[in-house]
């Protein structure tokens, strides 16, 4: 299975990956209504890609009343027929991956195995690899420290 | 794509207007540099002052700022300039333009000038005027901070505070480096007591052919990649060209009596300095370094004007004294041009303490340290140094043959242009005074390029000798109309086709990203006259404010001294030579002998509407 795995050391904050999502998903360029973030603060000095990491027990999965989310192939999916638009998902996940502008809720559907944002970065930021055990155990660390911030 | 509003703020009436952007002006001039230019050339009076309410301030962002097209981060800050009395604009990257376009504005018109200390907040079609009373005194970073900390996640464009007391050479501002640097276009937004314009937007670009952006963007980035300059700069940056124009002994050194200077200051000696290299939005380069001592850059204008044209070779003084710029909002290129020259004067005995209170010597931080303070705060000699070359009158006659400026804007590359004979055609010519930005041919550089990869760019005829004047006017004719059209799109020029690489953006490429946005079917020579028709309406706006023949020179020193050192050694520009050359250049641009566009033009260009 390939998932998603983000280096910030190598991202430049160009936003190439959200405006490739919004272009391919909405006809827009709008690094604010994609799929991928794009977190940056030049006076602070960081830039952080925020993904989505396809949990395996996802937030967003488990409190959809409406059933909107399902797993299909390792990837967390949104119905867009079931769902009613009322955002919990997008409140609830832990790691703010899931983007709500305009009405709309996007979620990360890896675009059917040929992710945009991969392909926009031209720094390698953004990786689409087959999981190995080094990989998800960095990953694993990453959404560790995500749950760590979120707490505070 | 085509939505884009035009906001007209008068800040005296406290009244604001929206508009759509014109979509036959578009077409003509698309957006960025040549819709400000028109709209300066339309909307300001001959002969006001910069200072004056009448003086009017625009940021235009380029027709394709914010969207997927690489590098599309670029917006213009024009305004009559008060460094030089004649066009002042500046191009500038990072954030800011693309957010102006996802609040759904293409442009800003600023005119009169505000009671109190004023900030703009743009948000979603919206406008305001607030009150900038607690924000006016601080630096740039410190004000952008603090309206994050009030707003939200805005992108601001500020003045520091040599912006708010009126340096001459102030600038622009947008992240903790981006700046709209020249032509002090700082010290029209302090006249106007405007001290900020805060972005936050929602809203996308709306594209016409999505899927064609995709495709094309694909291409271009890939060709893009390819290019050696492109992983170059994007692992050292621009102090690249430092020690290209060391060794070949074209580094400004100590106001240009020298010409060339330490590898201290070498890309891999300021490399060394550096945490990560980060991006503007869209870009692809990542040239920009952020540095260990707590800003970003310096930029190879900073290494060489900051360094080695005032004295200093330690890479940590130079990136401090790049950082101090910034903070205070000083544009570095005049900062490094109007202290060397100071420090000469003082050596040379026409000046003295009686202005300077001080003893003036190159190659003291701590001197220019205080100094750029100084200038900032306008205190004692900073006070006068802050009003840029107007000096001249000053400091007496003399004077004048010491200092490196055109049109009265000191030059912006550290690039001593006695030896290329097109790059000081292009400085001589240049709508802004002496700035490289416009038409600099970088390519004359590398000398191992084939010529017919010269003559492929610029045309037939051209020689592969950088120090041959035959046909030079070719070179900065294609220059200066491709890179004015890449400022109309939004595009950096470090992709631009024929600046650093023979493989970047041209025409054709335009024509396809214009097509994939928009819709509209352009061809490449369509695409050259936009160029061409920006490099009129700025020469009419120039001339208008007597600018001829007589103002595209050179310094006196690239006239009358050879070069001293290196490859370079002997070297000088011919003013016969030159003065043939002028002639050429105004030949193709179908101008009158004496510089000025003709008549008819000036008809033609006046009724677009």
């Amino acid at each position: 299975m390939k998932y998603l795995y983000v280096y910030p050391e190598k991202c430049t904050g160009c936003r190439e990956c959200s405006i490739a999502c919004s272009l391919s998903k909405f006809g827009e360029c709008n690094p604010k209504k994609a799929a991928i973030t794009i977190v940056r603060d030049e006076f602070n000095r960081y830039e952080f890609p925020i993904i989505c990491f396809q949990c395996e027990d996802p937030v967003c999965l488990k409190f959809c009343h409406q059933n909107a989310y399902q797993i299909k192939n390792g990837i967390v999916i949104r119905d867009k027929d079931k769902c009613i638009g009322c955002r919990l998902c997008a409140t609830l996940c832990p790691y703010n991956s899931i983007t709500s502008i305009d009405d709309e809720i996007i979620k990360c559907d890896l675009c059917e195995g040929d992710p945009k944002c991969v392909k926009y970065c031209s720094t390698g930021a953004i990786q689409y690899l087959d999981e190995t055990e080094e990989l998800e155990k960095r990953r694993k660390k990453m959404t560790e420290k995500f749950l760590e911030i979120n707490k505070k | 794509m085509l939505k884009g509003k035009l906001g007209i703020i008068d800040l005296s009436k406290n009244k604001i207007t929206i508009k759509q952007t014109s979509e036959s002006l578009k077409k003509i001039l698309y957006g960025g540099r040549g819709l400000n230019s028109y709209y300066l050339y339309k909307m300001i009076k001959p002969s006001i002052d910069p200072f004056s309410p009448e003086n009017v301030l625009i940021f235009g962002t380029g027709f394709l700022t914010g969207t997927l097209v690489p590098n599309s981060s670029r917006f213009n800050v024009s305004a009559k300039s008060p460094e030089t009395g004649i066009l002042g604009d500046s191009n500038c990257g990072g954030y800011f333009a693309a957010e102006m376009k996802y609040a759904g504005f293409d442009r800003f018109i600023i005119i009169g000038k505000s009671k109190k200390p004023c900030y703009l907040y743009i948000t979603d079609n919206k406008i305001e005027i607030k009150d900038a009373r607690d924000y006016w005194g601080m630096d740039t970073t410190d004000v952008q901070q603090t309206l994050r900390r009030d707003l939200g996640h805005v992108e601001v464009a500020c003045c520091g505070v040599a912006g708010e007391n009126l340096v001459r050479f102030a600038c622009v501002r947008t992240g903790v480096k981006n700046a709209a640097g020249r032509c002090g276009l700082g010290a029209v937004m302090g006249s106007k007591q405007l001290k900020a314009i805060a972005v936050k937007g929602t809203q996308g670009i709306q594209i016409e052919h999505p899927e064609e952006m995709l495709e094309t963007v694909e291409q271009l980035k890939e060709y893009i990649m390819n290019s050696k300059i492109t992983s170059i700069l994007g692992t050292v940056g621009t102090p690249l060209l430092y020690e290209v124009s060391n060794t070949l002994g074209a580094i400004r050194t100590k106001n240009s009596q020298l010409n060339a200077w330490s590898e201290s200051l070498n890309a891999e000696e300021i490399e060394k300095h550096v945490e990560k290299m980060i991006s503007c939005s869209s870009c692809i380069v990542h040239c920009r370094h952020r540095n260990k001592l707590g800003g970003e850059g310096p930029e190879y204008t900073a290494v060489g004007l900051l360094g080695a044209n005032i004295g200093i070779d330690d890479p940590c003084k130079v990136i401090e004294l790049n950082n101090i710029c910034n903070e205070l909002g000083l544009d570095i290129s005049s900062s490094g041009t109007i202290l060397a020259w100071a420090l000469e004067l003082y050596e040379r005995g026409i000046i003295d303490k009686k202005i300077t209170e001080e003893e003036l010597c190159f190659g003291n931080f701590e001197l220019a340290k205080k100094l750029l303070y100084k200038i900032s705060r306008r205190k004692g000699f900073g006070n006068i140094l802050a009003e840029s070359t107007k000096n001249i009158a000053r400091f007496g006659e003399e004077s004048k043959d010491y200092l490196i400026a055109i049109k009265n804007l000191p030059q912006s590359d550290p690039h001593d242009c006695r030896y290329i004979k097109a790059f000081a055609l292009g400085i001589a010519t240049s709508s802004r005074g002496a700035d490289h930005l416009r038409s600099r041919p970088t390519l004359e550089i590398f000398l191992k390029l084939p010529q017919e990869v010269k003559e492929k760019i610029y045309g037939k005829g051209i020689p592969n000798d950088p120090t041959s004047y035959i046909a030079k006017e070719k070179t900065i004719y294609f220059s200066d109309n491709i890179f004015a059209m890449i400022d109309c799109l939004g595009i950096c020029k470090f992709i631009c086709h024929g600046f650093n690489s023979p493989h970047f953006v041209d025409y054709t490429w335009m024509k396809k990203l214009i097509h994939s946005a928009s819709g509209w079917t352009v061809n490449e020579n369509d695409l050259e006259m936009v160029g061409k028709r920006v490099i009129d309406i700025e020469r009419m706006f120039n001339n208008r404010e007597g600018i001829s023949k007589k103002d595209d020179t050179l310094p006196k020193r690239y006239f009358d001294d050879p070069m001293p050192l290196n490859l370079s050694k002997g070297h000088h520009i011919d003013r016969k030579e030159f003065d043939k050359l002028l002639t050429n250049y105004y030949k193709i641009r179908g101008w009158t002998n004496d510089g000025k566009v003709k008549k008819e033009r000036i008809n033609e260009l006046e009724a677009l509407a």
